[in-house]
Formats: C-alpha cells, sequence, structure tokens
C-alpha cells in the first residue's frame, strides 16, 4: 500500500536523521555546520507535514511536538534543531489564525494590555480544520528555508559598514559565518585578521588557512596570548553556537576570555549570528547547558602515571554575558544584546519555548 | 458608596485572605465600587474612581495599590473605548473585571512555574524581608525535592523576615536570620538573591522594603544573580532616576505622612532599585529582562 510504505520511508528518514544527529555532535569540531542541520530540520519537517496524516492544526503541532522531543533528546547541546521545530510551530499556529480570519497575526503573547482587555478566557485548541492549511503550511516553512539559505549571505553583505580599511580584527576558533563576512569585506578592503586558535581542537588553524587562501593577512596565536594581544586590535568579531534569550551566547570555549579582554580594553565586541541560533533558552534554567568531550585531547591517554592522579575535563562551550557583547549581527540586520528579548518574541510563541 | 463603606471593604478583603496581595484587593474594592456607583456619565465615573483610589492609598500607601488603582482606570478606558452606552459599558466592565481577578489570581502560580527551575539542587539563597511571592516560588521549588538552604534579612523596623523564617521552617527548608547589616558579609557565601516586588517601575528597576537596593548593590559586587519575582499587575508608571525621585507618598507608611511635622525625620520604608543591578525578572507574563519590562508598560498605556 502506497500509504503504508510513505509512512515507513518517513519514519526511516526520521531515524536517519536522529542517529545523524547523535553521532555528529561527539568531538567532530563543536561548531558543526549549524546552517547545514538547521536545513535539514526544516526540510525534515516539510516532509513530516506533507506525508503525515493529520486532521487539524492542533494534530500537526502534536506530531511535530512529539518529533521534535526525540531530536532534542538526540543531541540537547544542538540548539538549531528545537529552534526550527519552534520556528516551524509558529507558521503553524499564524497560518491556522490567518485561515480563522482573526487579526492575530500582531500579538499573541500575554501582555497586560491583553489581560485587561480580552472577553474571555480565550483556550484556542486548534481543532478546526481547514482544507487550504496544508498547503499554505507547506509554502510558509519554503519560505522559511529560502530564508536559511540566504542569511550567511546576509550577513557578509553587512561586512563593509563594519570593517574599515587598515584595521586588526581578532576572532577565536572557525566560524563559517565569520569566515564569510571577513572574506567579502575583503573584496574591497586591506585589513588584518588575529585568529586565536581555540585548543583543544584548534580550529582556528583552518580558518587561517582559509582565509590566506583569500588573500587576508591573517596571524594565529595561542589562546594564552589573547589578553597580550588584545591592546592592537580595533575590533573583535566572533561566531557563536547559539543566542539565549538574555542576550548571553553559548559559544566555543575560550570565548569567555576573549570577552573581558576586549571589555578591558573597550574594544567592541561583534557577534555575527544568524536568527535560527536564537535560542529561548537562559543560562542557569537547566544542567543541560555545557558539554563535555573525551578528555583525550587535553591529556592523551599515553600519559600514563598522571592520569590516576588528575582529573581531566574537556568542556566545549562557553557561557558569555549580555553585558560584554557590543553588537549582534544577524541576517536582519544589527541589533543590541538588550533587544534580543524582542526578537525572541517575534519567532516564537511563548507556549512554545518548552516542547 | 462612601469612604468609611470603601475603607471597611477594603480592609475587610485584606483581612480575609492574609495571603492576597494589597493590590489585588484594592482591584476587588474598586470593582465593587463600581458595582454600585449610580453615575450617569462616564467622565464622572472616573472622577469618582479617582478619589476612591485616594481614599485607598490614604489606608495604604505603598506603590502596588496606587498601581492597582491606574491599572483599573486604564480598564475602564479600554473598556469605554468599545461602549458607547453607559450601561452596557458598565455591564461588559464588572464581567471583565471579575475574569481579570480570576486571571491575576492564578499569576503568582505562574510565577512560580517559571522561576523554581532557576533554582538548582543544593543552591544558597539570599532573600529580603516577607514577600508572598518568593514563598511561593521557594515552596514549589522544595515541592520538586530541591534541596536548598535560604538566608533571610531580619528587614526592621517591622521584623517581617522573621515571618518569612517562620514560613519557611514550616517547610522544612534550612533558614537563618541575619541582620540587615550583615549582608555584605553574607552574600560571598551564597548562589543567588531573589526578592519580591512592591513595584516594577518602567525602567526595569524596583520598588521594595528599605535593604533591597543595598542587597543588589552587594550582590552586584560579587556578581551574583539577582532575580526580582513579581506578579504582572505591578508594573506602575514610574521613572525615577535615583532614591530622591520616588514620589514621598510612596517612601513613608501613610499614618506617618498623615501625622510627621517633617517627613526628613522620619525613616523611608522603601528604595529603589536600579534595572543594571537586576539579572532577570520572573513575572506571570514570562522571564523578562529589565529592558523588557517598559515594551510591557508602553503596549497597555500608549
Amino acid at each position: 500500500m502506497p500509504g503504508a510504505d510513505k509512512n515507513t520511508d518517513l519514519s526511516e528518514r526520521i531515524e536517519a536523521f536522529l542517529a545523524d544527529l547523535k553521532r555528529g555532535g561527539t568531538g567532530a569540531g563543536p561548531l558543526r555546520g549549524s546552517a547545514e542541520t538547521a536545513r535539514e530540520t526544516t526540510a525534515l519537517l516539510r516532509r513530516i507535514t506533507a506525508q503525515a496524516r493529520w486532521s487539524s492544526a492542533g494534530d500537526l503541532m502534536e506530531i511535530i511536538r512529539k518529533e521534535g522531543r526525540r531530536m532534542t533528546a538526540a543531541q540537547p547541546s544542538e540548539t538549531t534543531v528545537g529552534n526550527m521545530v519552534r520556528r516551524v510551530l509558529k507558521i503553524i499556529r499564524e497560518e491556522y489564525a490567518r485561515s480563522r480570519g482573526s487579526s492575530e497575526e500582531t500579538d499573541q503573547q500575554e501582555s497586560l494590555h491583553k489581560l485587561l482587555t480580552s472577553g474571555g478566557l480565550s483556550e484556542e485548541n486548534f481543532r478546526q480544520h481547514f482544507p487550504t492549511l496544508k498547503a499554505n503550511v507547506i509554502e510558509a516553512i519554503n519560505e522559511l528555508l529560502t530564508e536559511l539559505e540566504g542569511t550567511t549571505y546576509n550577513i557578509a553583505m553587512q561586512a563593509l559598514e563594519h570593517i574599515h580599511s587598515n584595521e586588526v580584527i581578532m576572532t577565536i576558533g572557525r566560524s563559517r559565518t565569520v569566515e564569510d563576512f571577513l572574506k567579502d569585506a575583503a573584496r574591497k578592503r586591506k585589513f588584518h585578521v588575529i585568529v586565536a586558535e581555540c585548543a583543544p581542537f584548534c580550529q582556528g588553524h583552518k580558518m587561517a588557512t582559509s582565509l590566506s587562501q583569500a588573500e587576508i593577512e591573517t596571524t594565529v596565536i595561542p589562546d594564552a596570548a589573547i589578553f597580550a594581544v588584545m591592546s592592537r586590535v580595533n575590533k573583535v568579531i566572533i561566531g557563536t553556537q547559539t543566542v539565549l534569550a538574555n542576550g548571553g551566547l553559548r559559544a566555543v570555549n575560550g570565548t569567555h576570555t576573549l570577552a573581558l579582554a576586549a571589555k578591558h580594553h573597550s574594544t567592541p565586541l561583534i557577534v555575527c549570528a544568524p536568527m535560527f541560533k536564537l535560542s529561548p533558552q537562559f543560562p542557569n534554567e537547566e544542567d543541560t547547558f555545557h558539554k563535555f568531550v573525551s578528555p583525550h585531547e587535553v591529556l592523551p591517554f599515553t600519559e600514563g602515571e598522571i592520569l590516576s592522579k588528575v582529573n581531566v575535563h574537556c568542556p566545549v562551550f562557553d557561557y558569555v554575558p549580555p553585558e560584554l557583547i557590543t553588537l549582534f549581527i544577524s541576517n536582519i540586520g544589527g541589533n543590541a544584546p538588550s533587544y534580543i528579548y524582542r526578537l525572541m518574541s517575534e519567532l516564537y510563541h511563548p507556549e512554545d519555548h518548552e516542547l | 458608596m462612601n469612604e468609611q463603606e470603601l475603607v471597611e471593604y477594603f480592609r475587610t478583603q485584606m483581612g480575609k485572605d492574609p495571603d492576597m496581595a494589597s493590590a489585588v484587593a484594592a482591584i476587588r474594592t474598586l470593582l465593587e465600587f463600581l458595582k454600585r456607583d449610580q453615575g450617569e456619565t462616564l467622565f464622572g465615573l472616573r472622577e469618582s474612581l479617582t478619589s476612591a483610589t485616594d481614599c485607598l492609598t490614604g489606608v495604604d500607601s505603598s506603590v502596588a495599590v496606587s498601581s492597582a488603582g491606574e491599572l483599573f482606570l486604564r480598564f475602564i478606558s479600554l473598556t469605554s473605548l468599545e461602549h458607547q452606552d453607559l450601561s452596557q459599558c458598565k455591564k461588559v466592565m464588572e464581567e471583565r473585571g471579575e475574569l481579570f481577578l480570576q486571571k491575576i489570581s492564578m499569576s503568582r502560580a505562574k510565577v512560580a512555574k517559571l522561576c523554581h527551575t532557576f533554582i538548582k539542587d543544593g543552591a544558597k539563597i539570599l532573600t529580603h524581608s516577607y514577600s508572598r511571592v518568593v514563598l511561593r516560588v521557594l515552596e514549589k521549588a522544595a515541592a520538586e525535592k530541591k534541596r536548598f538552604s535560604v538566608y533571610v534579612t531580619e528587614s526592621q523596623p517591622d521584623a517581617a523576615g522573621e515571618l518569612m523564617a517562620a514560613a519557611l521552617r514550616k517547610l522544612d527548608v534550612p533558614v537563618t536570620v541575619v541582620l540587615d547589616a550583615a549582608v555584605g558579609a553574607v552574600v560571598e557565601k551564597v548562589d543567588l538573591v531573589i526578592v519580591g516586588a512592591e513595584g516594577v517601575v518602567e525602567s526595569g528597576g524596583i520598588i521594595n522594603k528599605i535593604g533591597t537596593y543595598q542587597m543588589a548593590v552587594c550582590s552586584k559586587a560579587h556578581n551574583k544573580l539577582f532575580y526580582v519575582v513579581a506578579e504582572s499587575f505591578k508594573f506602575v508608571r514610574l521613572y525615577p532616576l535615583n532614591q530622591q525621585d520616588v514620589p514621598d507618598k510612596f517612601k513613608y507608611k501613610a499614618d506617618t505622612l498623615r501625622s510627621s511635622q517633617s517627613l526628613s525625620e522620619e525613616h523611608p520604608v522603601i528604595d529603589y532599585t536600579p534595572p543594571s543591578l537586576i539579572t532577570l525578572l520572573f513575572t506571570d507574563l514570562g522571564v523578562l529582562t529589565p529592558s523588557a519590562v517598559s515594551d510591557e508598560l508602553i503596549k497597555l498605556y500608549l
């Protein structure tokens, strides 16, 4: 039966994606193509919308929420997966509201105003069936995919406003977004880049190679030299793994050091982060903030004697508080960290914060 | 409903449920006033409500009562924009008023649900004076089987901290009462500071029992997290820039304002904590950064 085949095909794809997520997170390098993960997640959610059996928006949201929970459980540190699920849930809510004809497009959030003026305990249960809902949702998801594809380009386009000639820029580790940002500016300006190698994975080396191939003058420094060199730096531009709801970052380890050094020297810290990295989590909320990988990168197993006497940790992420950040550059423009709450309310619905 | 009946009703409401916030009691009283009002015009209604609010602030001069009055007035204005006929308008107002009261009675539970996840197992918490919202949050955390210990300041001049300590001991939470002057010395031992608020101002700062500002400055100096828990009806349209900017009518108790010769010899009962010292605010509208508070107020009042 074609129906059963489609279903098994769909569940096979989901299982393959989950297995890939589980594998991909272990030590292959912390910032592993978040953009690809976001794109794959969205494509998978579109497939679920198209092929799964559902009759009302409520059913679809339940299915997507269930799959979303499984995906986030597979790799809790990969927050882009959860973010895309929440985006799609918001899309479904909006399309449902539009089909119902209610002008709820603007304010779905709780607010004092709503408390005072609402006529009743409006419990939307999304049970009504609309035949055009499926097509609308799929179209909206396609728009989301187009937006995802354009993010790096949109961010790189803003490079010339921020990077001036003969400037010294510092960055840490390897971020594809920052790479494209700097390469775009290099087409018209000459500047110097200092890359902190970001031990123990030393992704900074790859970044430096790639930048120098684009004819940018690059220097690699060890992480311990960050403070020493900072006095000569004009700007610090970094990428991040996640942007948290208070405007803070969860970035590769060593970023907090870089941020503190920049603050001390009053050097602006610019974070290049596309919108899909924005996550509605707060830093002290859960215990899954940190991820630790095998410590053999720090202290190899061959160092036999010392191993029994010390504890070795290899954390992957760092928390950077919002006070240390000057500007966020995303595909929709530049924003201050104190404005992140507003962007969050536009992207996600508060009931979806917990899947 | 004349002044005396108003004050009587307010006092009965406060007495009936000691757990209820004074702002909720004020809104209940104003709603009752609305029901019994015989006025024919909207303007007359607004005027009588304003004088009723003034009367209530004469009984309890806290920021919360004043903000409740303003919120109610705003509620009247918003509803009257939709219905031109006064009697129909009044019916709608009464219905919506009841709904509003129902919703805000659930706000403390919402705040507790949001905040308790931020309390980690083994945490040491510092709090100030007696706040029913903080108590609710700690109750919820204790119910989730989290182990934590609490330091409470004595909070003179009314020793409200002792009340808080007694309530916490009933929950089997290890609690230590410290002197108000000991805050600076204690802050290095704790992991986070949670306080309630009598009012949340437009800038995202708070107005709370005297001693809160001190606690906030000390916790900033030691880089400790400073959380504020407050219901959304406490948002008030004030924008103080320093301690002096807070109006005198809030700083002193109603009796003191009436009877004292010179206010400069009285001790203020509240202080203002600026938003730069606050990490996060937990309200029934969600977890907010201080910069998000003004957004909420703008949505309501403009």
